[in-house]
């Protein structure tokens, strides 16, 4: 079976040869390709060569566009200082405060560099890999760019004090993530994954999820033209799932490793895919032999569940993990023999 | 029936409800001072929040924490006016303490819940804000004689960085003298990092870092009761 016709398999309930698998290595492309990380995040040629060995050692049946969401706050004017061992940061933000947020220009999503690299990432990937390996282009909601252009502390001043700043922004940002969006499935993109932390009841209270932020994703990914993986942005999801129910387009949701697998798919029901749920920051300290008990737990939890879809949960796989503990991963899912039913 | 002015700064906090905190206490300070508010009503609010959030079966938001920790902020500021137009000396019970985030973490939030709380329970706090190099933290320290540092990360990625702040606190000869404090969701989420890295200890929420703060700088006593 492809990637592709496993992935497939897995959103139509269908019989598969094994489950199918993604994980974070988004950054640890680098260490595989042996590019520079400078370079790596700003060369789109250089990040797809990355991926490609990714997908050549480790074979994941989703490959991911960088997962890279300052460079979206970069696209708005926030800086970012880059690193040596681990993935851009910002440092300063394009503005500080909602209403000083709502001056600055749209970033052209066909021209802005920072943008354009995304996109071209995804061209390369899926050209590459087109009709065997799903690309993810990986996004945030409307909802969480003001934290990458003003901060946390200053969105979560508007969302509580000032809602009318705070939906004239998303009024005005909205538009702009659902382009990004559809030109990234345009670039050939299978699916979008994109973080909604803003719309989690352990982030704001129910008032602003009620009056902004659910408005807000109904409208997003109403208006985006593919498969939406609503990933859980390194907060507890499961217990909070029925406040994201009946969103359009959402196919898959990706849960946090704290998340309780049998909870979420009880809320969920049979129809979305479910995805988790190793943590994946944590497997530098792992062992081989760890992982695999942990995977075989998962497996063993999910065996009869023919949507799930395993996959490392928050962050990138740190560079330092040891390719023995991946392998061990995939090498567990592989033989598992079970998903096939 | 007498009013529940801590039970309605409760509701205000539990409803991340920033606006009708301050009102509620400006409408308690028309009949006694702002500083009566800080025990008679902020503290008990905070021990409330504190116990919820430590109980992980709790529902609670990081909106009610930063409502929380500015309406503390926004307290204290009353109080320290009302003590300056008084003329009246402002003193803090407890400290010096530093604390900022670690080098190349750009994640405030935390700490600046950190300090306020750190603050409305009294403690002198010399915050250093974002990406502050291990030098800069031992500097300060030097220069106030601080028995603890507090060192926040978000991300594991940067909390490495505060094994620079060990070897640099063990460097200096500062050894049990300074006490070092770690913070920040990557702590929450994998406690056995605060050791790993060099850390002294750890709170479960910046609400709890008062209590925390006084431990270790009770156990630098005990190790250097030299006051210098």
């Amino acid at each position: 079976m492809k990637s592709l016709e496993r992935v497939f398999a897995t959103v139509g309930g269908q019989p598969k040869d094994r489950p199918a698998f993604v994980m974070n290595l988004s950054l640890y492309g680098s260490k595989l390709a042996g590019v520079p990380l400078q370079t790596y995040y700003t060369e789109p040629g250089a990040y797809a060569e990355g991926q490609i060995a990714v997908r050549e050692v480790f074979g994941p049946d989703l490959l991911l566009s960088p997962f890279l969401v300052p460079a979206i706050g970069e696209a708005f004017g926030s800086e970012v200082t880059a690193y040596k061992h681990q993935v851009p940061n910002i440092r300063r933000f394009a503005a500080v405060s909602a209403s000083e947020a709502l001056k600055l220009p749209l970033p052209d999503v066909d021209s802005q560099p920072r943008l354009v690299f995304l996109r071209e990432t995804i061209r390369i990937l899926s050209a590459r890999y087109l009709g065997e390996v799903p690309v993810v282009g990986v996004l945030v909601s409307p909802i969480d760019i003001p934290p990458l252009v003003i901060g946390i502390e200053a969105w979560l001043e508007a969302l509580l004090s000032e809602p009318d700043t705070a939906r004239a922004l998303m009024d005005r940002w909205t538009p702009f993530c659902v382009n990004l969006a559809n030109a990234m499935l345009g670039d050939g993109a299978t699916l979008i994954a994109a973080t909604a932390n803003f719309a989690n009841p352990t982030i704001v209270p129910p008032r602003v999820i009620q009056g902004i932020a659910r408005p807000v994703l109904e409208a997003a990914f109403g208006a985006i033209k593919g498969p939406i993986i609503l990933h859980h942005g390194g907060a507890l999801l499961a217990p909070y799932l029925e406040s994201y129910l009946g969103l359009p387009n959402v196919a898959a949701y990706f849960v946090d490793a704290r998340d309780s697998l049998v909870e979420a798919r009880k809320t969920l029901g049979e129809a979305p895919v479910l995805i988790g749920n190793l943590h994946a920051p944590s497997l530098e300290s792992e062992t081989p032999e760890s992982v695999r008990s942990q995977c075989e737990t998962i497996l063993a939890d999910r065996a009869a569940d023919a949507r799930f879809l395993f996959g490392t949960s928050a962050a990138d796989v740190p560079l330092a993990t040891p390719p023995e503990v991946i392998q061990a991963i995939v090498d567990t899912i592989c033989h598992a023999g079970i998903g096939a039913s | 029936m007498s009013r529940d002015w801590s039970g309605e700064l409760v509701s205000c906090i539990r409803g991340a409800d920033r606006v009708a905190a301050n009102a509620l206490l400006d409408d308690w300070a028309k009949t006694r001072s702002y500083e009566e508010a800080v025990t008679d009503l902020l503290t008990p609010a905070l021990e409330y929040f504190g116990n919820l959030w430590a109980d992980k079966s709790g529902e609670t938001s990081l909106a009610q924490g930063y409502v929380a920790a500015k309406v503390a902020e926004d307290l204290l500021g009353r109080v320290l006016a009302a003590q300056e137009a008084e003329g009246r000396k402002i003193e803090t019970k407890h400290g010096p303490v530093v604390v900022g985030n670690v080098e190349d973490d750009y994640h405030p939030l935390g700490r600046k819940m950190l300090v306020a709380f750190l603050r409305s329970a009294g403690w002198e706090v010399h915050d250093l804000g974002v990406d502050v190099p291990p030098d800069v933290f031992l500097d300060k320290v030097q220069e106030v004689d601080a028995r603890v540092v507090g060192a926040s990360a978000m991300m594991f990625s940067t909390a490495k960085n505060v094994i620079g702040i060990r070897q640099e606190i063990d460097r200096r000869g500062l050894t049990g003298r300074v006490q070092l404090a770690v913070g920040g969701a990557v702590f929450k989420l994998r406690p056995e990092l605060v050791q790993e890295f060099g850390g002294d200890g750890t709170a479960p929420t910046a609400l709890h870092a008062p209590d925390l703060f006084e431990r270790l700088w009770q156990r630098s006593l005990s190790l250097d009761p030299v006051v210098k």
